[in-house]
């Protein structure tokens, strides 16, 4: 029994983090058509420039708080974002989606290297801090830490700010005119170019969220960690229909549950969550070629 | 002058679609350009758009360089568009689609409700259905829809491409009876389409395409009496 609700907790801190790395996913899919298959490695960015931040703020400012490094790495990997729409993935949007793969693909190399060289011993993993340290609750060997209860809150709170944002909003209203129709949007006035932005903006500060919360919940911050955390993002958005926000939480819940299951009941079972994601990113692809939420029935972004 | 083409000529990955097209709308005329399947009606219409750049040539709308302007200036001189296959956002309410339509030429959106009631008197269908995804209309209302999204933020010039498409004959002259009352209100029309008698009944004049050239161009009456027009519809 103590078993069972320690797994439903760790369900729902996975389906939290995978939710958010799957909305920018669709996001970006959805209004831009290119697959971002370096998202999670944007997203990485986060932890290691949180705590560069930090380190420096620390020597300017004894008592500096990490929640300042932490809204600052945030804000930076948005700006990141931003900056590789302009001068790379802009480029690619009317291409053949097989040279938006290669260049996606090639750019999370570029990001995983550069912080191997550039942050100190950036080869090995570095620890890092519990954001919200503590237990909300517990009994017996079963703990709900306040990580769990934080994360389960802001990815809450981030998904009713989007969808405020998208449906409720002037911006949002021509992020999904541009979504659907980039040419009629373009003769009612609208810029696409400022849609991208805003939108790479918001999709890599999901990200980054959901990167702390990562770096977070496995205690450090490792160089390559971006490729499975973008794997497991893009499988969850997929399994829930790619373009589309309700789809990529959804994805995230069930991949997370297939995820937490194989951990706890195979020997070994976290060498297997790459396998079991990808074989179910194979079976929706043959049985529901457009994910369990396909385009047809809700709207796209 | 609301349009102004002069020795425009496009290309299609090195294939040339119109040639040396040279063509004028006056304020206040609704002007016509016939033409049958693969004459090249759409590239003119994405051409005055701006979404195809001209290989040679000028377009001017409002006296405004359309290359220079970019597309997503040009609604903001009062020009609304009606193109091929309405093109309505599927997943956006009609509301929505409205609201976009209004805020391309107004950006403020302040009498958004007043135009609303207005042009609920030319389209009372339209209003019924604001709330209605506007990819679950028939084929008639979202040609209304287009047009309403087109007029509602009271364009000097309009722009259209085959409105007319698809629609029944009943619809087609309930569409072209608003077209002339919107005429009559002073907009003025750059009508592209391939329905030859109708669009000679609205228009003052015309021009007919062919394989991407002008090969006639006169006043409607005239047009509709000459042996092109008639070799391309009438025969």
């Amino acid at each position: 029994m103590e078993q069972i609700a320690q797994q439903i907790i760790n369900w729902l801190a996975l389906s939290s983090i995978y939710a958010l790395l799957a909305i920018g996913f669709s996001l970006l899919f959805g209004v831009i058509n290119v697959i971002q298959f370096s998202h999670g490695d944007v997203a990485l960015t986060a932890p290691f420039i949180a705590m560069a931040v930090f380190a420096s703020l620390g020597a300017l400012l004894p008592g500096a708080d990490l929640v300042v490094a932490l809204i600052v790495a945030i804000f930076v990997v948005g700006v990141l974002g931003i900056v590789l729409e302009r001068f790379l993935i802009r480029r690619f949007r009317t291409a053949p989606p097989m040279m938006a793969l290669v260049a996606t693909v090639a750019l999370g190399i570029v990001l995983r290297e550069l912080i191997r060289i550039l942050y100190p011993d950036g080869s090995n993993p570095h620890p890092f801090p519990q954001l919200v340290p503590g237990s909300a609750l517990s009994f017996g060997d079963v703990s709900l830490s306040w990580l769990v209860v934080a994360m389960m809150a802001v990815t809450g709170l981030l998904v009713a700010v989007l969808t405020w944002f998208l449906y409720r909003t002037g911006l949002g209203l021509r992020i999904r005119a541009v979504s659907q129709d980039i040419e009629m949007a373009r003769m009612l006035a609208i810029n696409p170019n400022l849609v991208f932005r805003v939108t790479f903006f918001v999709a890599s500060v999901t990200g980054a969220v959901a990167g702390l919360f990562y770096a977070s919940y496995v205690g450090l911050m490792r160089f390559d960690l971006g490729i499975i955390a973008g794997l497991l993002g893009f499988s969850a958005a997929v399994i829930g229909g790619l373009g589309n926000m309700a789809g990529a939480i959804i994805g995230s819940v069930v991949l997370a549950a297939l995820d937490t299951l194989v951990q706890a009941v195979f020997p070994d079972g976290a060498a297997y969550r790459l396998v079991v994601a990808f074989v179910l990113v194979v079976l929706v692809l043959v049985f529901r070629p457009a994910g369990l939420l396909g385009r047809t029935v809700v709207e796209k972004v | 002058m609301s349009v102004e083409l002069c020795g425009v000529s496009t290309a299609y990955g090195g294939v040339p679609m119109l040639r040396e097209i040279d063509l004028t709308v006056a304020d206040g005329e609704i002007v016509c350009v016939l033409g049958p399947n693969g004459a090249g009606k759409s590239t003119l219409f994405k051409t005055v758009a701006g979404l195809i750049t001209p290989v040679a040539g000028t377009v001017t709308i409002m006296d405004t360089d359309v290359a220079t302007t970019g597309t997503e200036r040009i609604a903001r001189l009062g020009v609304g568009f009606v193109p091929e296959g309405r093109r309505l956002f599927p997943g956006l309410t009609v509301a929505d689609n409205i609201r976009l339509g209004h805020e391309a030429v107004r950006p403020d959106g302040a009498d958004l409700p007043a135009r609303l009631t207005a042009i609920g008197q030319l389209f009372p269908r339209v209003i019924e259905r604001l709330g209605q995804a506007a990819g679950t209309l028939s084929g008639g209302e979202q040609a209304m829809v287009a047009l309403a999204r087109a007029l509602i933020g009271e364009p000097k010039f309009v722009v259209m491409d085959e409105p007319s498409l698809g629609l029944s004959p009943k619809l087609i002259r309930e569409y072209f009876d608003i077209l002339r009352a919107i005429h009559r209100e002073g907009r003025t029309i750059l009508l592209i389409e391939q329905n030859a008698e109708m669009a000679l009944s609205v228009a003052s004049r015309g021009y007919v395409l062919a394989r991407g050239r002008i090969v006639a161009a006169d006043h409607a009456e005239a047009l509709r009496a000459s042996s092109v027009v008639r070799s391309l519809y009438f025969s």
